[in-house]
């Protein structure tokens, strides 16, 4: 089997006595796209921002393409292909959209009008050039995740990390959404995606990671996860287990 | 309308530059050079505080560390002029680098206090060493000639807001420092690093300060810590960056003249009511930032819009698929 895109190797982050990642390990390969589940306060969020650079783990380390990027900062680990979304969406909200998603293709295409250009490119695929001209701040819940979707593959990463860019969708939204993300994977990028909606992440994902109080819980195909009884009981509580 | 705008600016560009051939009157040129003067201040201020996003109240210690270091230059070391005057820019953003690794890692009112009180360490230590003259101030060689000094005045400025509007508004700079002053740790994930951003964009904001800070003790010939170590220049930058328009080049420019033109009018009319100019000015920014928080120029000027929409040349996204949320991988591209 081909080396794996990204490796989590035993990765735990604490914040003072809380420990929000717990022992995690699991890989990412090529082409694949990953479900990351569990239940509110699980630590999803807090993984993708130890993946991303945000936080340096507290003990273990994530390998990405062969190398160990553990506390690598965010900006450098752009460069080296890793793309995010955040849950809670981060427009430059002063900005227009066309600018918001120029100052991401910055990274691969350094002169403005190539940037622009790219940024345009990059809003039809993902159905923002309407709004292109107008401020961030106008955008609706659906349309500022889609920004956040925008400038994360504005910088033509090969590993998109998603975090909960269909939650809060109304349903046309959502099935948009999960289009694009199929037309992506079949593109060629790999991702991992946290997401509530079962209806979604079971569908789009080619297996899943499940995490309950920091801690994997389970590890499989959709399938294999959904009878799991560990994931049962965390997801349904004691008697339904 | 791209077109129109460089015609006025040509126009202006012109006017000034033929101005002291008919206007004789040293007082109107000498109101004229510090006019140019305060249009360098707040655009260069404007570099780190609308750009960025970082309220700098220290933004006069850039100017006064411009006029001494020339001062000293070219008394104690007896440089000449053109050889002192670089050494001012380069000293400003020298010190901006230094004040920068603390004062750039905080955020809204903590940074314009802590710059704020550097400036007035600052001033203290120019007050209290032997060579700034002290509390006396200092005495440059005087050189008499009003033309030389607006015309140096007139390409210095004139040449800082034209490497200024390169880098802010035709570069990518301009855009990354937008990024950085809307959200830090959202452009932190394309690939920003704003502890770098920020600092080019102090510095590129010291250095031109610190160049017009130079040429403005040697112009005066008089330098002190009360008047070039002040809150002054921070406090009238902060004025018509506000009112003028932040995060832009013509803002600030418009901003300076207005506050500028005001204050001259003002003084030579009704000096025996200075603190009446403090209470108008200060009437004047409350009620600009309450009802054109964008600015005299953010107000009147709609923003430009972006480039314009290429052709088709990226295939769109297809209609959403009807029902299932199962969709499968579209076939080729
Ligand atoms: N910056 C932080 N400081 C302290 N605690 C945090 C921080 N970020 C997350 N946590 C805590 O870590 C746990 C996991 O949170 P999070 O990763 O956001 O969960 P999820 O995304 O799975 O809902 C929660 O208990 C949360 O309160
Ligand atoms: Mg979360």
């Amino acid at each position: 089997m081909a080396e794996p895109i990204l490796k989590v190797n035993s990765v735990t982050k604490c914040f003072g006595g809380l420990t929000a990642v717990d022992d995690v390990s699991f890989s990412v390969e090529k082409g694949e796209i990953v479900g990351l589940i569990g239940p509110n306060g699980a630590g999803k969020t807090t993984l993708f921002n130890v993946i991303s650079g945000y936080y340096a783990p507290t003990k273990g380390s994530v390998i990405f393409q062969g190398n160990d990027i553990s506390g690598k900062p965010p900006y450098d680990l752009a460069g080296v292909g890793i793309g995010r979304t955040f849950q809670v969406v981060k427009p430059f909200a002063g900005l227009t959209v066309l600018e918001n998603v120029t100052i991401a293709s910055f990274l691969k295409h350094p002169k403005k009008a190539d940037a622009e250009r790219h940024a345009w490119q990059v809003l039809e695929t993902t159905g923002l050039a309407d709004r292109a001209n107008v401020s961030a701040a106008g955008l609706t819940l659906a349309g500022r995740k889609r920004l956040e979707i925008s400038k994360a593959l504005a910088l033509e990463p090969s590993f998109l990390l998603l975090d909960e860019v269909v939650a809060g969708l109304n349903p046309t939204e959502a099935d948009r959404t999960v289009e694009l993300i199929m037309k992506l994977k079949a593109q060629g990028l790999t991702i991992l995606i946290v997401e509530h909606i079962m209806r979604v992440i079971m569908n789009i994902s080619d297996r899943l990671v499940v995490l309950n109080f920091g801690k994997k819980i389970a590890e499989g195909t959709p399938s294999e996860v959904s009878s799991d009884p560990h994931v049962v009981q965390a997801y349904f509580g004691e008697e339904a287990a | 309308m791209k077109n129109r705008g460089a015609t006025i600016l040509a126009i202006i560009g012109a006017a000034l530059l033929i101005l002291p051939l008919v206007v004789h009157d040293t007082f109107v040129l000498r109101v004229l050079t510090e006019g140019v003067m305060w249009i360098g201040l707040a655009i260069a201020f404007d570099v780190i505080a609308g750009y960025t996003g970082y309220l700098n109240f220290g933004h006069g210690a850039f100017f006064g560390i411009g006029a001494y270091t020339i001062g000293i230059l070219m008394m104690q070391a007896n440089l000449p002029f053109w050889a002192a005057l670089p050494a001012g820019g380069v000293a400003a953003a020298i010190v901006a680098l230094i004040a920068g690794i603390p004062t750039l890692r905080l955020k809204g009112a903590y940074f314009a206090i802590a710059t704020w009180a550097l400036s007035r360490a600052i001033q203290q230590l120019a007050l209290n060493v032997e060579f700034t003259g002290g509390p006396d101030g200092m005495r440059l060689e005087a050189f008499l000639n009003p033309q030389f000094f607006y015309y140096l005045m007139l390409i210095t400025v004139g040449g800082t807001f034209a490497i200024l509007w390169y880098l802010l508004e035709r570069a990518p700079f301009g855009l990354k420092l937008k990024a950085i002053r809307e959200d830090e740790e959202g452009a932190k994930a394309l690939g920003l690093n704003p502890t770098k951003l920020k600092m080019q964009s102090f510095i590129l904001s010291a250095l031109p300060t610190g160049i017009l800070g130079g040429i403005y003790a040697y112009w005066i010939t008089f330098i002190d810590p009360s008047s070039t170590l002040g809150d002054l220049v921070s406090d009238q930058a902060v004025v018509m960056v506000v009112f003028g328009g932040m995060g832009t080049l013509f803002g600030p420019a418009l901003g300076a003249i207005l506050i500028f033109a005001f204050k001259t009018i003002f003084w030579a009319y009704l000096s025996d009511f200075q603190l009446l100019y403090l209470i108008i000015l200060g009437a004047l920014i409350a009620i600009s930032v309450i009802f054109i928080p964008n600015g005299l120029w953010g107000t009147m000027v709609k923003r430009k819009a972006g480039a314009a929409r290429p052709q088709q040349n990226a295939e769109p996204v297809s209609e959403p698929a009807a029902l299932s949320a199962v969709a499968a991988p579209e076939e080729g591209n």
